[in-house]
């Protein structure tokens, strides 16, 4: 709707920055790795501080958390989740399970890398990732947003 | 011939002609029962003053036919109510047999209506009341199902409230020896004390029957949810308001003029109020969408019959508004649910679901209607509603403005049911085939909606009829001074206006949904309502998403000591015991000659002993 | 058609300022719970980002009209409300509508955005948005009837139904009405607990209960209606009360201050407490707060 090239791109600052500020983590944790959820978002390692907050539902939701594995019955149910989420949209790949399929790399059920099935922004890395590394992760996901890139249906 | 005399010979004689000639073809039907309700609905409006009066003898009694502002009031819903059902019966009733049978009775009791509002005396009165409950009985068991539970149920409550009408009209001519509504007004005050009591409570008992009020409710549910959905709308919209008809009368010419009036105007008031706030809970129970309209019904008659009582300028006005409001919106939602029934075979709530798309003409008049039945501006039900707050909390009744408000706001949960019952929630296979009703079904639907939706902003339109009406009966004059055209006074100099509110209601509506409609328009896309979020899981076509049994448990469960009697027990059990008692007395007839022997034996023995004191 | 364009003026600035006050209002309390579960909480600001990145969803979806209109009609309840509450003592800086509506117009109002909202989120089809209606309703008419007691002792004991009324009494008179009529103001607050849905009551949209019920298919710019919708309300029930019980407001800072101190009640209260189930909920508005508004009565009928 806005043609002038310089009241886009303040547009888009102000609406990056409240979309770094503002992150809705969709409650949905597919693997074990969600039990390092509740610490972050908790008292000791708040992670309200930096705007993430949980979200009921997808259509609620900015960023969908692939905390671990995911088996195929999963793989299906979220991937649907996914597309049920609004642009724009963000993926965290959560523990190693996701880059190479970490503890159950030679299972017969589970999926081992999730890049090839949905486009992931960021990876955070452990078996589980500690809450710290939960925060660096978001703090990662912040400059994807601030710089305007990773809007991963693009990908 | 005298134009009251042409309504009448209109009415009753297309009547039977209805009967007759639509046996040799069906469109004959429709034809001449159309044509039946619109020529007296021309030879109401057009020919009938005032004023008219007509006078027939009959041995030494005159019956007197004419017509007063208060009874005009009243025609505007049976004649309007009724041509509006009727068109929208044509379409009903299609495929139907014993058509005849249905619009015979139809028309006799719309005209029986006509007489009631007509009737000047009070033998030509109760003539009128037995023909309308007469006509209306054979409606209720049109379908012939139920026929002992609900129909003998109506029979006998109505006869109850008959036979104490005629009681009270043999004591009336015992006392003035004329039958008269004017001499019974002039002469009361001339009775004995007792009689003065007896006379309106009685007369009140007929009118309380009809007009459904605790504990004389209990024929009102089966004979509603009973009866066509085409003439429900008559039935629970206009005929139920002549017994409103009838207790304005009593309440303004009788006990106005008696000094213990006040207890009987406190005791029905709380009746009413009770029967507001019970038949308000009843609705919320119901499954069926009959059966919740029937017991909405109940609960407002409940209010009307609270602003009668208290009788103030202010809370008559209250009632009379409310009234005519109701034959609006419950005739619309009657009709309503007969378009559901048509089109979808049931009116279960917890089977029927998701219409909305397929029958979206029935949804906005069901919408509007349901609006303006919970009492929210603009929509008109907001102006009955003030009214009867404000004139009750202006003449003391603190209490009952608490009951009243109560069932108000309990009335929203059953508004919600009903609308999310049959058009909002899931979309399941079953209803796929649904189209929208007939257009003849959804114009006078619709009619009504928009009428309730103006008398919201421009309740003066109603209000200068509803002025006459009361100033007829003897209350002061009240434009100007309680109501303008369309701003609302109390009696303490506060105000509502209504259009300026109304009309910012409406642009921010606009501007929202515009709004709304219009951002990302191009991002924004339909889903079906299988397309939810359900944590993941992708329903099945089969699979029963509907959440629609037990609504509203948590606030049955909450008000569940309240609900535990009915009162339909106290009559069984009355009921028990008098077939108790009979079937004891049965036992004389033993059948053996010798008991009868000995009966006859101590008769006589008993007539010798008492000789004395029985022949002096 | 100049008074028309200035009471236009009036209106958007009320609203304007509803919504940055309301959506301050629940930056502070995200704090406040934060800081009460020992944490340290977002930014004040936090509600207004929030409410930016709604606004900024490209993508939506929608199940229907009905779906369009849910949000539609709350936010007319939340304007028609701000428009008719006097927002300051005189009506200079803000005037409104508030001579054209009354306290009975404006309890039905009220009722009318979450029944809007209601077949809002009827159209979707969710199981969980039917059953968070309900129990919204449900609660409804639980804290209705203290609310409304509240009310109409204050009717009665003033003679009036005018809010402009009774803040010009409180004015002449000197005194809160708060305290000349003591049981209602305890009423009031104890109805304020379910308007707000703080816990205990707030069982109607718990994330973790129900997916947040009517919210439930909800997102980008119907949440950023209804979040907006939300924040106006608010502030426009905190000003009620002040108006009603608490002498109204000369100036905008004094008219934050006691609105601020008001809410804090529910928030506090609610910041510590589990939830209600819904019957439970119901019968403890008309345990005590219903006696509270009997006594309400009592007291304006008979001193």
């Amino acid at each position: 709707m806005i043609n002038d090239k310089n009241a886009q791109k303040i547009v888009d600052i102000i609406q990056n920055f409240a979309r770094k500020h503002s992150i809705w983590v969709l409650a949905y944790g597919t693997g074990c790795g969600a039990i390092e959820i509740p610490p972050t978002m908790t008292s000791r390692y708040d992670a309200e501080r930096l705007g993430v907050r949980g979200a009921a539902t997808p259509r609620q939701a900015d960023v969908l958390l692939v905390t671990g594995y995911l088996t195929v019955k999963t793989l299906k149910r979220v991937v649907r989740v996914y597309e049920q989420m609004q642009d724009p949209k963000y993926i965290i790949g959560f523990g190693s399970c996701t880059i190479n399929g970490g503890m159950y790399w030679d299972s017969y059920n589970t999926i081992k890398l999730l890049d090839k099935y949905m486009p992931v922004d960021v990876y955070i890395n452990g078996c589980m990732p500690r809450p710290e590394s939960v925060l660096g992760g978001f703090a990662e996901l912040e400059k994807l947003i601030a710089a305007g890139k990773g809007d991963g249906a693009t990908e | 011939m005298n134009t009251i005399y042409l309504l009448f010979t209109v009415l009753f004689g297309g009547a039977i002609l209805t009967f007759l000639l639509g046996k040799l073809s069906r469109i004959l039907y429709y034809i001449v029962f159309l044509l039946t309700m619109a020529a007296a609905v021309f030879v109401f409006y057009a020919q009938i003053r005032i004023g008219d009066t007509v006078n027939i003898n009959v041995d030494d009694m005159q019956l007197q036919w004419g017509l007063t502002a208060f009874g005009w009031l009243f025609s505007l819903m049976v004649l309007g109510l009724g041509l509006l059902a009727a068109i929208y019966s044509i379409a009903y009733m299609k495929g139907k047999d014993r058509l005849g049978y249905f619009y015979l009775h139809f028309l006799i009791s719309i005209g029986a209506m006509l007489g009631i509002l007509l009737s000047r005396d009070l033998v030509s009165f109760f003539i009128f009341w037995e023909i309308m409950t007469w006509a209306s009985y054979f409606i209720v068991v049109y379908s012939g199902k139920d026929v002992q539970k609900t129909g003998i149920r109506y029979i006998l409550f109505s006869a109850i409230g008959a036979y104490a009408m005629l009681m009270a009209i043999v004591i009336i001519y015992g006392q003035t020896n004329s039958i008269s509504i004017d001499d019974l007004a002039v002469n009361y005050s001339t009775f004995s004390t007792s009689l003065q009591i007896w006379i309106p409570l009685l007369l009140i008992t007929a009118f309380a029957v009809k007009s459904a009020l605790m504990p004389l409710h209990v024929w009102a549910p089966g004979a509603y949810a009973n009866s066509p959905m085409a003439y429900t709308a008559v039935f629970s919209g206009a005929l139920s308001k002549m017994g409103i008809y009838g207790m304005v009368i009593v309440f303004v010419t009788l006990i106005a003029n008696l000094p213990q009036g006040v207890i009987i105007r406190d005791i029905i008031a709380w009746l009413g109020a009770i029967t507001a706030v019970m038949g308000t809970f009843w609705a919320i129970a119901q499954d069926d969408a009959k059966k919740l309209l029937a017991y909405s019904s109940i609960g407002q008659l409940g209010y009307i019959i609270v602003g009668v009582a208290i009788g103030t300028s202010f809370a008559m006005m209250a009632a009379l508004f409310m009234a005519i409001m109701h034959a609006l919106f419950k005739g619309a939602l009657f009709m309503a649910v007969g378009a559901v029934e048509r089109q979808a075979g049931t009116t279960d709530l917890t089977e029927v679901t998701g219409l909305i798309r397929k029958m979206p003409w029935t949804f906005i008049a069901s919408l509007i209607s349901i609006i303006a039945l919970a009492g929210i501006p603009p929509v008109g039900g907001f102006v009955g509603k003030w009214m009867l707050y404000e004139s009750l909390i202006s003449s003391d009744h603190y209490l009952l403005v608490i009951l009243i408000f109560f069932a108000s706001t309990a009335g929203f949960l059953y508004c919600y049911k009903f609308l999310f019952g049959f058009f909002l929630g899931q979309e399941e296979k079953e209803w796929e085939h649904v189209k929208e009703a007939p257009v003849m079904m959804v114009v006078p639907m619709m009619l009504m909606a928009v009428m309730a939706l103006i008398l919201g902003v421009f309740p003066g339109i109603l209000l200068k009829p509803v002025d006459v009406a009361m100033q007829s009966m003897g209350y002061a004059e009240t434009y100007g001074h309680l109501w303008s055209m369309s701003v609302l006074f109390n009696e303490w100099g506060n105000q509502v206006m209504l259009e300026p509110l109304f009309y910012a209601i409406i642009i921010v509506f606009m501007v929202f949904l515009v709004f709304l409609v219009l951002k990302g328009m191009k991002g924004t896309r339909y889903v079906t309502t299988k397309d939810i979020s359900t944590s993941g899981e992708i329903p099945l076509e089969h699979e029963n998403l509907t959440f629609k049994g037990n609504f509203f448990q948590p606030f049955l469960r909450a008000v569940d000591p309240v609900m535990k009697r009915q009162i339909m027990t106290y009559y069984r059990q009355i009921g028990d015991g008098l077939e108790a008692f009979f079937d004891f007395i049965r036992r004389v007839y033993s059948g053996n000659g010798q008991t009868y022997a000995i009966y006859v034996m101590i008769f006589l023995v008993i007539l010798l002993l008492l000789k004395d004191s029985l022949f002096g | 058609m100049g008074e028309f364009f200035s009471l236009l003026l009036g209106a958007v600035v009320t609203f304007i300022l509803a919504f940055f006050v309301g959506i301050t209002y629940g930056g502070l309390t995200r704090i406040i719970t934060a800081r009460v579960q020992n944490r340290i909480g977002p930014p004040w600001y936090q509600n207004l980002l929030d409410i930016v990145k709604l606004f900024s969803k490209k993508t939506a979806i929608h199940h229907g009209a009905m779906h369009f209109m849910g949000p539609a009609f709350i936010m007319v309840t939340a304007v028609v409300s701000v428009l008719v509450i006097p927002v300051l003592n005189e009506g200079r800086w803000f005037p409104n509508l508030n001579f054209h509506g009354d306290l009975i117009f404006l309890l039905y109002i009220m009722t009318f955005g979450p029944l809007g909202m209601a077949l809002g989120a009827g159209q979707t089809g969710n199981p969980n948005s039917a059953i968070g209606v309900t129990r919204g309703l449900s609660q409804m008419v639980g804290f209705e009837i203290p609310w409304v007691m509240a009310l109409v002792a204050l009717m009665i004991q003033y003679q009036t139904t005018s809010i402009v009324d009774l803040m010009t009494i409180q004015v002449e008179t000197g005194t809160w009405i708060a305290f000349s009529s003591p049981f209602a103001f305890m009423a009031a607050v104890m109805a304020m607990f379910g308007m707000f849905r703080y816990a205990p009551f707030d069982i109607v949209g718990a994330p973790s209960e129900l997916a947040s019920g009517p919210i439930s298919e909800n997102g980008g710019k119907y949440l950023f209606v209804m979040m907006t919708a939300g924040s106006v309300f608010a502030f426009a029930k905190l000003t009620l009360y002040v108006d009603l019980f608490m002498g109204g407001a000369d100036n905008l800072l004094i008219l934050v201050i006691k609105t601020f101190a008001l809410y804090m009640i529910p928030v506090l209260y609610g910041v510590i407490n589990p939830r209600y189930r819904t019957e439970q909920a119901i019968r403890w508005f008309w345990g005590w707060p219903s006696f509270f508004g009997l006594l309400a009565i009592l007291q304006a009928v008979f001193f």
